[in-house]
């Protein structure tokens, strides 16, 4: 790195905006000097227009072996070339386009040398769980992810009669973990009472801040208990009446039988009646 | 209440209507719930593998367990129904699945899934399946392509139903709260079998007449104690329809499992590539009954057998098109007719079987025939995958299912022209229509019971002679299936 001074100047307006080129202080005359493209920051909403990041080897001490850019500490793929003055271009900036950028070139013999240059965004937050459905005494997993840079500082809240209030961890079992652009709300031995309603994870950094909700319902075990008692009465019910309904007919059946072999079994007193003749009671 | 032989039911002639319809809905739920459970408890796979901590194919695992148990289930299934008829094996069968979906419920491990669901819930299904069948078969003669047009709409009603109902169990109670409440829902094949009321219920007490079935039917006596019958392999008719029928159902089930893969892979969104197979699911529900109808017609019912080849090659050739298809509008045509060709194969896979079979060698012929196809249904969809996953495009698939189903639909076809229209003379020791000898002796050794005087058969009385398909000879006499060979097709459990 090459101690500097530097303006870090926030723009707030879209604008087309090059490289301006900055001349930073050379503490010694033997280091090589590159100029860089401002810090910037991308505007919150809409869309930013095309972008440019700039660096330019000043000094012409050294040869140039190869040169490449990095971001938040890992290397651009197809980035690298041996060119002194080198350009990485986002087309359509994004939340995620957002980070630090590093131009760095390598010499022969000399270490290498590069120079950061900050693309601020405010964050916004790009994966969460609509809803989470789990059983008592289980563990929700809420989560929330973001982009932009720097990393946000994660808030989660809870509603409750209308505003969002930090959540009571009284009980012990609410525990956050967060870290960078990712943040973990864990509830363990869900409570049905006091457990479900809308969660809130909020994301703030200096450029701005977003939220997300996620709804979380938890599920007694007698639940379906009601449900169950009622299909079986019913499917009960389909049955008594399919075999009441059978045996109803069933005696008036046999009486319209025209086979003569055998008697028509029955302990009714009207045996000795013709057994053609409907009986009202032949039971 | 129930006849305890099966001869006895023998001696009537099947009712074809009046309690016969309510027989009917019973089946239709039974079938529905046999083949539409497997298919959807797939919605609870991802919640379970997530509490039990296993793989996705593990959790697959569950519905191949239990189709392979519904089918394989087959001949145990018919030697119960041989015994004690429909109703108590379809309530016996209900109460299994009922009951092992709820102790599955409080499962822990992948193991005690796979023991509840998958064996002790598919052979409740297998129970039900071929009761359900059976008994069709027992209450319909003139009207059954109808009635079994009917009973197989079940399976995919119920899958339409199922599908989004565990959907909603789902987000409400969980994966067990569901299982419990699925376990009673299928409860209700119990009460489809409190429906089926069996044919002979109505008739007296045993008389002298009874008697005649222990003389001359000691083949029917002793063939129900056997568990598997090999006679019927050598009847003709049956190994064409067998033949047939596993080349079907190896490429049937493989294009249903990959149409939505196929579709995302054209460039089809998630949520109109799902929408194809709700659309074929929709057309089958309205095919089937309507197939039924048209089986039942005048002039299609002594040819039912070429007409079910017609459908299967329909449903080959839709296969093959399909590669050809580019776009999502050509698609939703391409599910629609292949919701057509599937109904109709399905509609009337058993009612050839019972058409071949006769009422009396159905329960043992569908036992048998379902255990067969349980080898091309299993290896099917993974022989598929294998051909997806080696050329990486999905049209092979469909080349390859499209041209086993033809094929199958031809063979079926010319073999069927082929033994129907066989001079009589070279059948060998084949008896003669109108012998009466013949027909006195048929009637002891091929039904164990004097057979009631057959109903309208669909063109008059001619006389079965060699060329007839066994269809007009069943409906004709009994007899006319002797001359056959015997043969009845098999009936097409698969359909369901």
């Amino acid at each position: 790195m090459i101690p500097g001074k530097r303006r870090a100047e926030t723009m707030s307006l879209p604008a087309l905006i090059f490289g301006v080129l900055m001349v930073h202080t050379v503490s010694s005359q033997n280091e090589p000097s590159i100029a860089a493209s401002e810090h910037t920051s991308l505007p919150v909403e809409g869309h930013s227009s095309p972008f440019t990041l700039q660096c330019n080897l000043s000094s012409s001490d050294y040869a140039v072996l190869e040169s490449y850019w990095m971001k938040n500490g890992e290397e651009i793929p197809e980035t690298r070339s041996a060119n002194r003055n080198i350009e990485y271009k986002l087309n359509k900036p994004r939340g995620d386009d957002a980070g630090v950028y590093m131009c760095v070139f390598t010499f022969g013999m000399s270490p290498a040398a590069n120079t950061t240059i900050e693309v601020k965004a405010a964050p916004e937050i790009t994966g969460h769980k609509r809803s989470e459905n789990k059983n008592e005494g289980q563990r929700a997993l809420l989560y929330c992810k973001s982009v932009g840079y720097p990393n946000p500082i994660w808030t989660w809240r809870k509603l409750e009669n209308g505003i969002y209030r930090e959540i009571d961890n009284s009980s012990g079992r609410f525990s956050i973990s967060s870290k960078d652009n990712y943040t973990e709300l864990s509830i363990t031995n869900l409570d049905i009472n006091l457990d479900p309603g809308e969660y809130q994870c909020n994301a703030t950094n200096l450029i701005g801040s977003s939220d997300e909700r996620s709804v979380l319902r938890v599920r007694s075990h007698l639940a379906p208990l009601w449900p169950l008692l009622g299909v079986l009465a019913e499917i009960i019910i389909l049955i008594v009446i399919i075999v009441v309904y059978e045996k109803r007919k069933k005696p008036e059946d046999l009486q319209d039988d025209d086979d003569p072999a055998g008697p028509v079994k029955t302990n009714s007193t009207n045996n000795h009646k013709d057994k053609n003749l409907r009986q009202r009671n032949t039971n | 209440m129930s006849p305890a032989p099966a001869t006895r039911e023998q001696d009537l002639k099947p009712p074809d209507g009046g309690w016969g319809w309510m027989v009917v809905m019973g089946a239709h739920i039974s079938i529905g719930f046999s083949y539409a459970t497997p298919k959807a408890l797939s919605i609870f796979f991802k919640d379970i593998q997530l509490d039990l901590q296993a793989g996705y194919s593990e959790i697959a695992w569950i519905s191949s367990i239990m189709l392979a148990a519904m089918y394989a289930g087959g001949p145990v299934s018919s030697a119960l129904v041989d015994r004690y008829g429909s109703r108590p094996i379809v309530i016996l069968g209900g109460l299994m699945c009922g009951g092992s979906m709820v102790v599955a419920s409080f499962g822990n491990s992948i193991v005690y899934l796979y023991l509840c669901i998958g064996v002790t819930a598919g052979c409740g299904l297998a129970l039900n399946l071929n009761a359900s069948l059976t008994i069709i078969s027992k209450y319909f003669l003139a009207r059954r392509p109808l009635a079994n047009g009917l009973a197989m709409a079940g399976s995919p009603v119920f899958l339409c139903f199922l599908a989004p109902f565990n959907q909603y169990l789902l987000d409400k109670f969980g994966w067990r709260g569901s299982f419990l409440i699925l376990g009673a829902v299928m409860l209700h094949c119990c009460v489809a079998g409190a429906l089926m009321r069996p044919v002979g219920s109505r008739n007296s007490p045993p008389t002298k007449a009874e008697e005649r079935p222990d003389r001359g039917g000691g083949g029917c006596v002793g063939r129900a104690k056997k568990i598997v019958d090999w006679s019927f392999f050598k009847d003709r008719a049956f190994v064409i329809y067998l033949v047939g029928n596993i080349l079907f159902i190896f490429g049937a089930y493989a294009p249903i499992v990959f149409l939505s893969a196929y579709a995302v892979s054209r460039g089809v969104d998630q949520y109109s590539a799902a929408y194809l197979l709700s659309i074929m699911g929709f057309v089958d529900m309205f095919v089937r009954p309507g197939t039924g109808l048209i089986a039942n017609s005048k002039w299609v019912r002594p040819r039912v057998q070429y007409l079910f080849s017609l459908a299967v090659v329909f449903n080959g050739a839709c296969h093959l098109l399909c590669p050809l298809i580019e776009t999502y509008a050509f698609l939703v045509v391409y599910a629609v007719f292949f919701g057509v060709a599937f109904g109709m194969v399905f509609a009337l896979i058993f009612e050839c079987l019972m058409d071949l079979m006769g009422p009396r060698r159905f329960p043992r012929a569908v036992g048998l025939v379902t255990i067969i196809e349980c080898v091309p249904m299993l290896l099917g969809p993974p022989t598929a995958g294998l051909l997806v996953d080696l050329f990486d495009d999905y049209q092979y698939l469909f080349l390859l299912c499209g041209a086993v189903i033809a094929s199958g639909g031809i063979f079926l076809f010319v073999m069927n022209l082929y033994n129907y229209r066989r001079p009589q003379n070279e059948r060998a020791g084949q008896p003669q229509p109108n012998d009466p000898a013949r027909i006195q002796n048929a009637l002891h050794l091929d039904f164990c019971a004097k057979e009631s005087a057959v109903p309208e058969s669909a063109d008059g009385a001619e006389p079965a002679a060699g060329g007839k398909m066994p269809s007009m000879s069943n409906l004709h006499l009994p007899v006319a299936a002797e001359e056959n060979g015997g043969r009845s097709p098999p009936p097409n459990r698969f359909a369901l």
